[in-house]
């Protein structure tokens, strides 16, 4: 439960300093894209709050969202977070279970009404009064509708929770729909993606602990830090883009010479998200870099974009028949030819509302 | 196919990115020289090239002072040879660079025990000092 000292006081008894809390507010502070001013106000605000009580709640979803939030290496600087949350609800990974557990999500609401934050990862399915996927005897509707009454925010992480994912797609077996479509009366943070960029998920928690605030979200309640640029734009293989220099196939020359992956379905210039900057595995690598275009995992809808192996300009169906063909032309239109297709992108997501 | 790893990028390339952000440096030594107004650049959020970096880290040099912090996991500190431009380094999982920040100021604020600190390493040690029989 909430610990009712500050975070301060309570990491000072286990010998933490302020100096840590110094090192992870500049740490926070640059994957949020906050000038290293702001370093000094992070850390203030994070030494002076209180523990933050967090109850994540699953529904139709692989775990993969968690297993991304918890990716622990050696204790580290980037562990720090969970010193500053306490998870006072996850099916999978309390000790409680059953009706102990049920009784730690109540006891938890109760105790934090009005200031806990609930975090979904998976859609929720409505088609047959929700039957397709339930807890504890209750459907996932209810659980949310239940677990969010008194929320201080929502989160929902992952492309199953904010856009409705694979349980989502066409044909959609089980109604499901993500947590917008439920939640409309509270703060909510989308933090898509398949799964979410760690950071993405603990940068922003830190964020709301510091100021107290939501911070600057995009037109899908996405936080601009990490969604505010496409792929494309931060692609180290943009240059060959420009250039018109294209991998026509995974093993060909261009392929092995590095060139942009456009033409083998990358959906990169429609797809926002920070793994081009921040990367994977501790900033090992990310998709583009291992030689695979991106599958597009942070957009709406994206298992129905098409087919992940066709270029933009030739996917079938909605929305991205829409992107720009010059490229595939052979033209090094580039950047004209990616705005075009988000803004056409971006256009038939609206009608489609 | 190719290697992961061996998948080509620019990183090996001179962008001129460092000459524009010793430019920014030299204006916020200036400031600070003038006025006292510190500053800061984050250098992860820039489009830095591997050469960019070291043509950036060669001609800063390193100057007098040089800290080495034990904090959830290790960070480096170091005054450059131009007095009040630090290099700072914070290194995170898998000692990878977490964070890394040029701060143009008489002294980073890491570098400075805070007064909380200081307050319960005075408790600590009178408690020490209270139990302990030499």
């Amino acid at each position: 439960m909430s610990d009712k000292k500050t975070l301060g006081e309570m990491l000072a008894e286990r010998g933490v300093s302020r100096r840590s809390f110094l090192k992870y507010a500049s740490y926070t502070a640059s994957i949020m894209a906050l000038p290293p001013s702001a370093a000094t106000a992070i850390a203030q605000g994070l030494a002076n709050a209180r523990r933050q009580s967090v109850i994540w709640l699953s529904f139709q979803e692989c775990t993969g969202c968690t297993e991304s939030f918890t990716r622990a290496h050696a204790p580290s600087l980037e562990d720090l977070i969970f010193d500053f949350i306490s998870l006072d609800y996850h099916h999978t990974l309390m000790n409680a279970s059953g009706v102990a557990a049920e009784e730690a999500r109540m006891q938890a609401m109760q105790e934090n009404a009005g200031e806990y934050i609930v975090i979904v990862d998976g859609s929720i399915p409505l088609k047959d009064n929700g039957v397709y996927s339930t807890i504890a005897g209750i459907s996932n509707l209810q659980m949310l509708e239940e677990t969010v009454k008194d929320a201080f925010a929502v989160i929902a992480v992952g492309s199953c929770a904010t856009f409705g994912g694979i349980p989502g797609a066409n044909p959609n077996p089980t109604g499901a729909v993500p947590v917008s479509d439920i939640i409309t009366d509270k703060p909510l943070i989308n933090i898509s993606g398949c799964p979410p960029i760690p950071e993405a998920m603990t940068g922003t928690i830190s964020y709301l602990l510091s100021f107290g605030s939501i911070p600057e979200l995009d037109h899908l309640n996405r936080p601009k830090a990490f969604f505010g640029e496409a792929i494309h734009d931060r692609c180290y293989r943009r240059p060959f883009y420009e250039r018109g220099m294209f991998a026509k196939s995974f093993d060909d020359e261009g392929a092995r010479k590095g060139w942009c992956l456009y033409e083998v379905g990358c959906k990169g210039p429609v797809t926002y998200n920070a793994c081009a900057t921040l990367k994977w595995n501790g900033g090992v690598s990310f998709p583009i870099q291992s030689g695979h275009g991106c599958l597009g995992c942070s957009e709406p809808n994206f298992w129905d974009m098409g087919g992940f192996y066709k270029p933009l300009s030739t996917a079938k169906g909605d929305p991205l028949k829409w992107a720009g063909g010059a490229v595939v032309a052979g033209a090094a239109i580039g950047a004209a030819s990616a705005a075009m297709a988000r803004n056409k992108r971006n256009k038939v997501l609206q009608e489609g509302k | 196919m190719a290697r992961a790893s061996a998948a080509p990028c620019l990183s090996d390339r001179a962008t001129g990115m460092a000459l524009s952000v010793l430019a920014e440096i030299g204006r916020m030594l200036e400031a600070l020289s003038e006025s006292g107004q510190a500053g800061a650049i984050d250098l992860r959020s820039l489009p830095l090239s591997d050469v960019d970096r070291a043509q950036l880290e060669e001609v800063l040099g390193r100057g007098e002072v040089r800290a080495e912090l034990d904090i959830a996991g290790e960070s480096e500190v170091w005054e450059t040879t131009y007095p009040g431009v630090w290099w700072i380094r914070h290194r995170g999982a898998g000692n990878k660079i977490a964070s890394e920040e040029i701060s143009v100021c008489a002294i980073p604020e890491i570098l400075i025990t805070h007064p909380v600190d200081i307050k319960a390493a005075a408790g600590r040690l009178r408690e020490e000092l209270e139990t302990t029989h030499v």
